[in-house]
């Protein structure tokens, strides 16, 4: 017999958000898709794009060796990916399944919900960001950087972001069928004009353009404490200042737009 | 204060009228059916009742509260079993684990083994949800919907699909929590099964009530005409029977009455004394089909 007894007591907030947090580990974890798509390909692509010409260097950002732009690169491909990607098709998938109605109707507390859920991103997203500095420290010799305040805020700022944008897509997308090609098909397109796989010329066309994308500034950001010019500052907080701006309406968007029931037409 | 008080309640999608006036009560303990076609009104209804929409007017009590009321919505809801018709369960969670997170949502929650022995799942207790077959799934959803130890529990077509093995166990389980003194709101389009588990019924079409009461008295079914049946005997005309024939047709009459003992009695003594046989007689009260089909079939569906 199990030794839950009918207490009358309900769980604390704390509690409840500690145990769905280990709900969403669980099925994050489990989940084949969920692992591979964020942590698979970051750690994949950092590993492989070190090995190709990560020594090159890179003359208009302080001659920094190809690698060293990599590492910060992929960290934020990590966060994006289980952030935005993973968790809007994870949502869509839940909706269409019946999940979120059923949700809805528990006594659990929206609010608790959605805090486990951006806990779990959060989770996530430093257990990969752990393993991609420790493969960029020893395999390709990219020093951890010295301002690793700027990191977490950027890292932080961009959990909260791409969550944000996550969920609003998740309200626009009509169907799980359609939720993992248009959304990958939007992130990679992004990634590509946003320098993840090779740096931007400052001024030019790509970057100009990316400029109006989250992606770009939380790209710069992440980079900004990798920086080896002199006189980089390691907060980023233009950049900063743009994606707050984006997560502001994506929030709106999301508390507008999000659907708990599956959509039959 | 009964469990469930519905009074002229209203909800529209668009032009689309889905419920128009439709009031109940539901007491303390009693299984409630509403039966109706797909596309009745069971199912808003029931969601209403739910807190999951909004209505459009009327007034609805769930547990001597508005189920839309934001702030008595936990309190409401961890009092409340819901079985919905969608199967949903997290795919690649264990059976165990799903209960146990559920459980958490509760204060007074069933332990979770106790939950397992009920709907019968103790062999698949740490096997992931996704290798379970669609009655198996439908199970472990009406345990989500038990786990709390709820006082009221709504059931969303609990059997639709269901082989029929799999019906009186789900039928067995509704009687357990009525003895248990839950009570039971159950949508359904199945006559047998509100016939075999509501104290009392209600039929619902074209987004209203057009019959409510135990099925056994539903559309006056206990003191409605019974129709006796059967083939004329050989060389007997219709007028030289004793008793008055509602309709003949190719030699089989029908008398329809509501005095079925003397005319039955009448009718079997002339028989007996000519030494007639009276082949294929049966006598037949409205079955709850003919009034369900007869009260559905008067309303326009839109």
């Amino acid at each position: 017999m199990s030794t839950a007894v009918a207490t009358g007591r309900r769980r604390s907030d704390l509690g409840l958000v500690w145990s769905e947090l280990k709900y969403e580990q669980r099925a994050f974890w489990r989940n084949p898709f969920a692992a591979a798509f964020s942590v698979g390909f970051s750690v994949v692509f950092l590993i492989l794009l070190g090995l190709s010409g990560g020594n090159d260097r890179v003359s208009f950002l302080g001659n920094v060796r190809t690698v060293q732009y990599y590492v910060p690169g992929f960290l934020a491909y990590g966060v994006m990916a289980t952030c935005f990607n993973v968790l809007a098709i994870t949502l869509v998938g839940r909706r269409e399944l019946g999940l979120l109605k059923r949700l809805r109707l528990s006594p659990l507390p929206t609010r608790i919900y959605f805090g486990a859920l951006l806990l779990n991103a959060l989770v996530v997203s430093t257990l990969q960001i752990i393993a991609l500095m420790l493969i960029g420290r020893f395999a390709y010799h990219v020093a951890i950087p010295g301002n690793l305040i700027a990191l977490v805020l950027a890292i932080v700022v961009g959990v909260v972001t791409f969550a944000a944008l996550g969920i609003g897509a998740s309200g626009l997308i009509p169907n799980q069928e359609a939720a993992g090609p248009v959304l990958s098909i939007v992130f990679f397109v992004l990634l590509y004009l946003s320098g993840l796989w090779f740096p931007l010329q400052p001024g030019s066309a790509l970057a100009r353009i990316s400029a109006w994308f989250p992606v770009r500034h939380f790209i710069v950001a992440t980079f900004a404490p990798y920086d080896p010019r002199p006189h980089a500052n390691a907060f980023a907080w233009h950049d900063l200042l743009v994606m707050g701006i984006w997560a502001a309406v994506a929030s709106v968007i999301a508390v507008r737009r999000f659907k708990w029931e599956p959509r039959r037409s | 204060m009964p469990a469930i008080v519905v009074d002229d309640l209203r909800k529209s999608y668009g032009n689309f009228q889905a419920v128009r006036g439709v009031s109940f009560e539901v007491g303390h303990g009693e299984v409630f059916a509403l039966l109706g076609p797909n596309g009745a009104g069971k199912t808003t209804t029931v969601e209403i009742l739910e807190g999951f929409r909004e209505r459009d007017g009327g007034t609805v009590r769930v547990l001597d509260v508005d189920p839309f009321e934001r702030s008595t919505q936990r309190a409401l809801r961890e009092r409340l079993g819901i079985v919905l018709q969608e199967c949903a369960v997290e795919p690649f969670l264990t059976v165990r684990e799903v209960l146990q997170r559920h459980a958490t949502f509760y204060p007074a929650p069933l332990p979770v083994d106790e939950v397992i022995a009920k709907i019968g799942l103790e062999e698949k207790t740490d096997a992931r949800v996704k290798t379970l077959s669609g009655g198996q799934q439908r199970r472990l959803d009406v345990g989500l919907g038990i786990v709390g130890q709820p006082d009221l529990i709504f059931l969303d077509e609990p059997t639709t699909g269901f082989d029929p093995n799999a019906r009186r166990e789900a039928w067995d389980m509704v009687r357990n929590l009525r003895a248990g003194g839950t009570t039971v709101l159950l949508t359904t389009h199945y006559m047998d099964e509100a016939e075999a588990l509501a104290d009392r019924v209600a039929i619902i079409a074209g987004g209203a009530i057009v019959a409510e009461g135990a099925p056994d008295t539903l559309g006056a079914r206990d003191t409605s005409a019974v129709h006796i049946r059967f083939a004329l005997p050989p060389n007997v005309e219709a007028a030289d029977l004793p008793v008055a024939v509602t309709t003949e047709h190719n030699g089989h009459v029908a008398i329809e009455t509501t005095d079925e003992v003397e005319v039955l009695h009448c009718l079997t003594g002339w028989a007996l004394t000519n030494h007639h046989e009276l082949h294929g007689l049966v006598v037949e009260r409205l079955t709850l089909e003919d009034v369900y089909l007869r009260l559905t079939a008067e309303v326009h569906q839109p």
